[in-house]
């Protein structure tokens, strides 16, 4: 449960609001729950409606509108590549397939070992930069099929030391709530 | 007077060329005329070649009726027990030849063609109530290869009512 | 007013208040501009751009502030730059509007193009198809073309379900938010929510059960495409086939206007049939909204199980007869009774039955012993004196005002009266509610008491003496009475949650002298526009029934009789000593309800009834009658008015109106002939003999005026599909402090009722089982379950968990419940609900099963 776990945090959160304004803390909150939980399933989902008192079709609304909250279960670092117009001029969607096949896995599959899962997304504004991918709200651009080897050479390596899952916004909001 | 006889001669020899020429009598009912390919008869309802009907219920064809002929009630499809494409057919469609004038509009007005005026003219009744005719009496009998409705169908097959859908022209 | 501002449209001066959308104040000159997303119940949002129009401002010169004129002396318009939304732009006075240009066309004509690139062409089987805002703006605004192909279209699921009740298409879905903002602003239950962005946005519902909402059928109407649609009339039928037929609401206190709309249907053996139920305009009210209850109860009206034929006790089995062995049976067996023959009635009979009714008992039989057979709340005769005031409108209260909610549970009672003063509240009305546990309306409360168990009435008189010293007293009492003296028009409702008879008495007495208490100014808060007590009367014409004399001590028009007769509990008592020998029961089942031990010592018991209740079951004859579908009559609503209903289907069988069996019986006892119409049972007989209905008739009922908004017409994409009313906004009669000044009332004293180790009360739920609603498929899911709430500590102690199957004995019966441990109870008081009523505090043994 969010509510013990996360007591200290979910109470320092709560507490930026204004007593009738308590649902504004949904983001961070959906955060959270998402670190805890791996992606926004159901049961995410009514914790935080839960935890301020909503009903759970609001927390579904939100996870929808932002491309930050999963509704499936992703692997621990997730690829998002963008394909839009720019990118693709530049080889976006040859490297998305040269991504797939490497990772032997579908967009939106995770692979066997629970590592890696590639999203198609939206521009992320590194159009000069592409192809290009987000791994954890990381950039990494310019890429190629030798740079994407090292990258993932370079992930499986920080999991194997036993990385932490490597939400960065989450872990920022944690830390903030302790100061 | 040789005119008067000359004349007569000549209509009876217009009566005897027909006892040569090929009747035009028809022997109905025994023999029946074959009708024009635009001839408005009785209403048949048709069926997509895998057995569905085409009519969906819509009853745009009783609104379409001046002489308020039809009758038409919708039910659901379901996958289960499907009558036609989409989630709409009619589970009563009766059509009162007594008060039908055949002018088609209902074929007109029909979304997807089933409703179609065809060539049988043999339209007469001992009393009224045997003028309506009901939905199993206007239905054309399944095309080969396809099969009776209600039809067990595989689900997403069917979820649109109107197959093709095109601009408005 | 000085808050008129005048402006322009399309060349129309018009003078309208300030804070009026542009969309809105159109409205008012019969400028039509297209909307989707807006509604006039809602607030703006701008969403859909179907509402562009020119909107124009006359120029001031800057330096100096003066209007700029053009060479003629008009003021100079500046145009702005492009089109405005008509429906987020308020008026401001000057303002021009121009929506007949050929830049608006433009718009309007990009919009539909725009909407339709991903709306399925499906109109034939939509249900909306006829009555649809996209179909009628695209015909009047649409270009006919479309630069897209259909190749492009969005593919999407067609039926989902959002619950048991509403079915989503997601092709159909134009994303106007209409339904979502109608949940979260007007129902407070935010259960359905946008989905995804873009073309894949859809609405989706996670609440359990899915969509769950009792408002939930009105998004289908203001919905302006077929998106939504209700599973009791998907495919039901075409709008155009539909007849529409004006009603009321047999359900609850509050009168909706509703209208049914029916249809000869080949399914019911070629029988008219009632297909929907939809609302109809009544700002007064229920102004353009139903609850879920009122929609989907309508199917006991042509339920298999209704009685056909009079039926007669031969042999001791019930077996079928003519109408007039039986009505003679009848006339004969009461007579011989005479003046002991009782009489029980139910309260949702109209008003035609009911005087009937008690004037075969006063003038055929010279009996008073007649009464309703299930009494829960007492006061009629309080609110004939002090009940809000005619020509109140709760939409009118706001800022100044205060309602009071005392011992009601509204949302589940009144679902129409918690919207509206759920709605009061928010436009800035104090509410004052008091009960003894948590309900929905305490969110919206200014000031909230949870009095102790079985405190209700010392509550209320502890608050009744606050507000006579008027010390100023700092407790929450003094405040709240300090509030309700001082405000500028106070209404108070009370019910009867948790309390008995006596007890409901004793608050409707105490409210009504705290409304009379007088401020400062010298104005107290009855006989004023906007004041007054209403009481929740548990169906839909219990005022009806007060009215009308179903009251052993009070005729018609609260005329006190002579010597009283028996009320109900004492012809219960009868029917078990023998006392009372011959009963009439009518449109009531008090063996059902437990109310009545089966038929006693009784030696004649008829009963008139739509179904083969339990007490039908048990009596020598019975009469079937027609239900408020088939005929026309009139009920009177908890705020006093008096609305007609008219007929919408063919009688079932030989059933007959109410009215009509009970003269049928008086005229065989040798009293007056029948009267042909229930029109003319009102005129000779209500009329006449009730003075509060003296200046009313059928047609006074019948009238209309213009109504704001302007819903319900032609263009169904302004308000939805709300009928619009033609038939009647109802009259409501004068009560007593209208007319003069009332005394105030000798508040007699009551014991509360007794409470056990853990007292236990009885809460109303909207769905909960009965003989009406059972008959409706569509809601059978919904049905309140048999539940026990506990409070977590209460249930600790008791060891009993959430789920758990536990036995409540109540009233020497016990009840199956299902134990929740959620909140809903206060600590030391137990609720059961979903079960049937139950008077007062209940000493109740909870065990676990």
């Amino acid at each position: 449960m969010l509510k013990e776990k996360y007591a200290k945090e979910i109470e320092s959160l709560l507490a930026r609001y204004p007593e009738d304004k308590k649902v504004s803390a949904i983001l961070s909150l959906m955060h959270i729950a998402q670190k805890e939980y791996g992606y926004m399933s159901q049961e995410a989902k009514e914790e935080v409606a839960d935890i301020l008192g909503i009903d759970p079709t609001h927390v579904l609304s939100i996870t929808g509108f932002y491309s930050l909250y999963y509704e499936e279960p992703v692997g621990e670092y997730v690829l998002e590549i963008c394909n839009d117009l720019a990118c693709a001029l530049r080889g976006a969607d040859e490297f998305i397939d040269m991504a797939c096949q490497k990772l032997g896995v579908q967009k939106d599959e995770i692979t066997p070992d629970g590592l890696f899962s590639i999203k198609n997304v939206m521009c992320l504004g590194a159009c000069d930069r592409a192809p290009m991918l987000q791994c954890n709200l990381k950039f990494h651009e310019h890429l190629d099929e030798e740079k994407f080897d090292q990258l993932i050479d370079h992930y499986r390596q920080r999991a194997a030391e036993g990385d932490d899952r490597a939400h960065e916004v989450v872990d920022k909001i944690l830390i903030e709530t302790h100061h | 007077m040789i005119d008067g006889i000359v004349e007569l001669l000549r209509g009876m020899g217009i009566t005897l060329s027909h006892l040569f020429k090929k009747p035009v009598t028809y022997q109905y009912p025994e023999e029946k005329r074959p009708v024009r390919y635009r001839f408005k008869g009785r209403h048949e309802l048709k069926r997509y070649d895998n057995g569905l009907e085409k009519c969906i219920g819509c009853s745009l064809c009783a609104a379409a009726c001046p002489a308020d002929a039809i009758f038409v009630e919708a039910s659901e499809n379901t996958d289960a027990e499907r009558f036609s494409p989409g989630e709409r057919y009619a589970s009563t469609y009766e059509i009162n030849m007594l008060r039908c004038i055949f002018c088609g509009f209902c074929e007109d007005a029909c979304p997807t063609e089933a409703i179609v005026l065809e060539d049988k003219y043999e339209l007469s009744f001992y009393d009224r109530a045997s003028a309506i005719y009901t939905k199993e009496m206007l239905i054309v009998p399944v095309p080969e290869g396809g099969q009776d409705t209600p039809q067990i169908t595989e689900p997403g097959m069917f979820d649109r009512s109107i197959p093709d859908m095109e601009n408005p022209k | 007013m000085s808050d008129l501002v005048t402006i322009f449209v399309d060349g129309i001066e018009l003078q309208v208040e300030q804070g009026a959308t542009v969309v809105d104040a159109s409205k008012r000159v019969d400028v039509d501009i297209p909307v989707f997303c807006h509604h006039p119940k809602l607030e703006p949002v701008g969403m859909c751009r179907m509402c562009l129009v020119e909107i124009g401002m006359p120029m001031r010169d800057r330096a100096t502030g003066e209007p700029v004129l053009e060479e003629d002396g008009s003021p100079q318009i500046n145009w702005g730059r492009g089109l405005q939304t008509g429906c987020t732009v308020r008026v401001a006075d000057g303002m021009r509007v121009r929506t007949t240009t050929d830049v608006v066309d433009e718009a309007r004509e990009n919009v539909i193009e725009f909407l339709l690139t991903s709306h399925p062409l499906d109109c034939p089987i939509c249900d909306k198809g006829g009555e649809c805002p996209l179909q009628n703006l695209t015909m009047a605004h649409g270009l006919g073309e479309s630069a897209f192909d259909f190749d492009s279209k969005m593919q999407n699921e067609k039926h989902v379900p959002l619950g048991e009740l509403i079915f989503l298409d997601r092709e159909r879905c134009i994303q106007c938010a209409r339904c979502t903002r109608f949940q979260d602003e007007i129902a407070d239950d935010p259960v359905i929510g946008f989905h995804n962005r873009g073309r894949a946005l859809e609405i989706v519902t996670l609440s359990d059960p899915g969509f769950d909402s009792y408002w939930s059928g009105n998004t289908t109407d203001i919905c302006p495409v077929g998106a939504l649609t209700t599973a009791d009339f998907r495919f039901g039928a075409r709008p155009w086939e539909l007849i529409p037929v004006a009603s009321i609401s047999p359900h609850g206190p509050e009168g909706a206007n509703i209208t049914m709309s029916t249809r000869q249907e080949a399914k019911s053996g070629g029988r008219v049939v009632i297909k929907r139920i939809m609302p109809r305009q009544n700002e007064l009210v229920n102004e353009i909204w139903i609850s879920d209850h009122t929609r989907f109860v309508h199917h006991f009206a042509d339920a298999a199980d209704r009685l056909t034929k009079p039926l007669i006790r031969k042999g001791g089995v019930l077996v079928e007869t003519d109408w007039d062995t039986a009505l003679t049976t009848v006339a004969e067996k009461l007579q011989a009774a005479g003046s002991s023959a009782a009489g029980l009635s139910g309260d949702r009979p109209s008003n035609e039955d009911l005087f009937a009714f008690q004037k075969l008992f006063r003038q055929g039989l010279k009996s008073h012993h007649i009464d309703l057979a299930a009494s829960r709340i007492a006061g009629g005769d309080v609110t004939a004196q002090v009940g809000i005031a005619s020509g109140s409108n709760l939409l009118d209260l706001g800022r100044g005002d205060v309602i009071v909610v005392v011992a009601s549970d509204l949302h589940e009672e009144a679902p129409i009266w918690w919207l509206r003063v759920k709605q009061a509240a928010e436009r800035g009305a104090q509410l004052v509610v008091l009960n003894v546990r948590p309900t929905r309306l305490d969110k919206f409360a200014t000031h909230l008491v949870h009095y102790p168990v079985g405190e209700a009435v010392a509550t209320v008189r502890q608050l009744l003496g606050a507000a006579q010293i008027s010390d100023g007293a700092s407790d929450q009492i003094g405040k709240i009475a300090e509030a309700i003296v001082g405000a500028t028009n106070v209404v108070a409702f009370y019910g009867y949650e948790g309390l008995t008879y006596a007890e409901t008495d004793v608050l409707a007495k105490s409210l009504a002298n705290l409304l009379q208490v007088k401020n400062s100014d010298g104005h107290s808060h009855v006989g004023r526009v906007n004041n007054g007590l209403i009481a929740v009367w548990p169906h839909n014409n219990t005022q009806g029934a007060w009215d009308m004399g179903i009251h052993p001590a009070l005729a018609p028009g609260y005329q006190s009789v002579d010597q009283p007769g028996r009320s109900a509990a004492e012809i219960y008592s009868g029917v078990q000593d023998g006392t009372v020998q011959t009963l009439f029961v009518m449109a009531a089942d008090p063996v059902g309800d437990g109310l009545m031990n089966g038929r006693g010592l009784l030696d004649f018991l008829v009963v008139q009834e739509l179904f083969l209740t339990e007490t039908a079951k048990v009596a020598d004859v019975v009469l079937p009658a027609q239900s408020w579908a088939e005929r026309d009559g009139t009920f009177t609503n908890g705020e006093r008015r008096v609305q007609r209903y008219y007929p919408a289907i063919q009688p079932v069988g030989e059933s007959r109106p109410d009215w009509q069996i009970i003269e049928q019986i008086g005229h065989k006892m040798g009293l007056d002939k029948p009267h042909f119409a229930a029109s003319l049972v009102f005129k000779k007989g209500i009329a006449a003999g009730v003075p509060q209905y003296s200046d009313m008739d059928y047609r006074s009922i019948a009238k209309v005026e213009k109504q704001y908004p302007d819903v319900g017409g032609e263009d169904l994409y302004y308000g939805g599909t709300s009928y619009e009313n033609k038939h009647g906004l109802g009259q409501q009669w004068t009560s007593a402090a209208e007319s003069g000044d009332v005394a105030m009332f000798t508040v007699p004293d009551v014991t509360p009722s007794a409470a056990g180790a853990l007292p236990v009360i009885r809460t109303a739920a909207l769905y909960t089982p009965g003989t009406l609603i059972n008959r409706s498929d569509v809601l059978s899911p919904r049905m309140a379950q048999p539940t026990l709430h506990l409070h977590a500590a209460d249930a600790d102690r008791l060891s009993i968990a959430t789920g758990d199957a536990v036995i409540v004995s109540v009233n020497g019966q016990s009840l199956q419940l299902s134990a929740h441990v959620n909140g809903a109870a206060p600590q030391g008081l137990a609720l059961i609900n979903g079960v049937s009523y139950a008077a007062g505090v209940l000493d109740a043994k909870i065990e676990t099963a």
